[in-house]
């Protein structure tokens, strides 16, 4: 079941310019792991030692997934997965 | 610390107009009002950063009929922001004016109601309290997260709203931050990215249009929280990419429970207490500064020269990276600290780091 991830313009030269993809798996943590078996640089910018980077938030549809289950919450079909990283600019 | 400049010539509006017929569009609206109004007209806003985002909210909310602003910047005018900061003009280039005082000297011919005080200044844990003490709402108009965590911990600790702006590329973010009442900015981005790992302006661009939505969004959530409208604040975050044509908004309110937040849960003011933030000293008799960033992480050289380049010459081996722009010489280290030659300015070296090597 593939569910769609999409990938915030920062992001996208790791992609291949894609701003959405997709990965197989039953839970949040498996879908992404299989987007990043498709593109290995995505790893270091989304995860830090097994655990979501502090900077990036993940969001199952329009849920912040640390209220959910973390990377074990479950997906079905239909659903899609935001990588929102934090934005700095505004001033220069 | 305030700086007040000459007093420009009034004419016939100035001294006297202080009724409400100005207002009265923004009165007809219901959640408005005339009671809404004299909230406004009694209220005090600091805003934090006049560049991008700054000045459409200090556009906005002068125009708008706040009673006072105080517009706090460090920078001056150049070139490059006229393309986006819409109080500026190429005569205030060719003058070298700060950005608050340009800001303050445009807004007091707009709006001669208002009392506009610009504060030349880069904010720090030592100012902060003082700059935000008599207010009753600080706007985000900054960009970097140095400063808002900072912005964070004072509003918390002293229990004023605020309102967070980010903008890049073609994206941006919005959230309002009722202390006690909402996740605050720490709850809902646990840390910042490290320096070199997340774009800037200077190194992904920014499109005006994108700027002037987030800083619109943030506005609009001013006048609900300075007119006690707060049953109708917007208490998730907002997401929008004017490029990709995204228009979202991402539950984030009920984080306030689930987080257990170093700062509004624990009440820990580290970015206050001046335990986190960059330690910026001049090298005397250098023509340097340091910029002493705190990072947990160390630099990735190779993805910091790849974005580097194209706007000067980049070069790096494992110890250091070298980079030179616009007669600077940037020396970086991994853990995130850089010397800058060039200027002994130390606030010019903060903007300088934050534009190239990032947050």
């Amino acid at each position: 079941m593939p569910i769609a991830v999409q990938i915030p313009s920062p992001l996208r030269q790791h992609t291949q310019g894609r701003d959405l993809v997709h990965g197989q798996g039953r839970t949040v943590g498996e879908v992404l792991h299989d987007v990043i078996r498709q593109f290995p640089e995505l790893g270091q910018r989304l995860f830090d030692n097994g655990q979501v980077r502090r900077f990036v938030n993940i969001y199952l549809n329009d849920e912040d997934i640390r209220y959910l289950n973390n990377l074990d919450t479950p997906v079905q079909e239909g659903d899609q997965i935001s990588i929102i990283p934090a934005v700095a600019g505004g001033k220069t | 610390m305030s700086l007040h400049p000459t007093t420009l010539t009034t004419n016939d509006l100035q001294s006297s107009d202080t009724s409400l017929e100005r207002y009265s569009r923004q009165m007809k609206f219901p959640g408005i009002g005339e009671p809404g109004q004299r909230k406004l007209l009694a209220s005090r806003v600091t805003l934090c950063g006049c560049g991008a985002l700054g000045t459409v909210l200090a556009n906005l909310l002068v125009r708008a009929g706040v009673g006072f602003l105080r517009i706090v910047d460090r920078d001056f005018i150049e070139l490059h922001n006229l393309q986006r900061q819409v109080l500026f003009d190429e005569q205030d280039v060719a003058e070298n004016l700060p950005k608050a005082i340009a800001a303050a000297r445009i807004l007091r011919r707009v709006n001669s109601s208002v009392h506009i005080e610009p504060v030349v200044t880069d904010i720090d844990h030592t100012n902060i309290l003082d700059l935000i003490a008599d207010a009753d709402l600080i706007l985000d108009g900054t960009d970097n997260f140095e400063v808002r965590y900072l912005i964070n911990d004072a509003a918390i600790k002293t229990g004023k709203p605020w309102v967070y702006g980010g903008c890049i590329g073609s994206h941006g973010q919005v959230m309002v931050i009722l202390p006690g009442e909402t996740p605050c900015l720490r709850c809902v981005i646990e840390s910042a990215p490290p320096p070199g790992m997340a774009p800037t302006c200077e190194t992904a661009g920014v499109l005006a249009p994108a700027v002037h939505i987030v800083a619109s969004f943030q506005a609009a959530e001013a006048l609900k929280i300075l007119t006690g409208h707060l049953e109708a604040v917007n208490r998730e975050l907002i997401y929008i990419d004017v490029w990709d044509n995204i228009l979202r908004q991402f539950k984030v309110s009920r984080l306030k429970d689930k987080v257990d937040c170093p700062c509004c849960k624990h009440r820990q003011f580290d970015w206050l207490e001046g335990k986190m933030g960059s330690h910026t000293t001049a090298l005397c008799g250098r023509n340097a500064v340091q910029v002493a960033h705190r990072s947990a992480t160390r630099l990735d050289f190779a993805e910091l020269a790849q974005r580097l380049r194209g706007l000067g010459e980049v070069t790096y081996n494992q110890f250091l990276l070298k980079f030179q722009v616009d007669g600077y010489e940037f020396t970086v280290f991994p853990d995130g600290r850089a010397i800058i030659k060039g200027t002994s300015d130390v606030e010019r070296a903060r903007t300088l780091y934050a534009k190239y090597i990032g947050h």
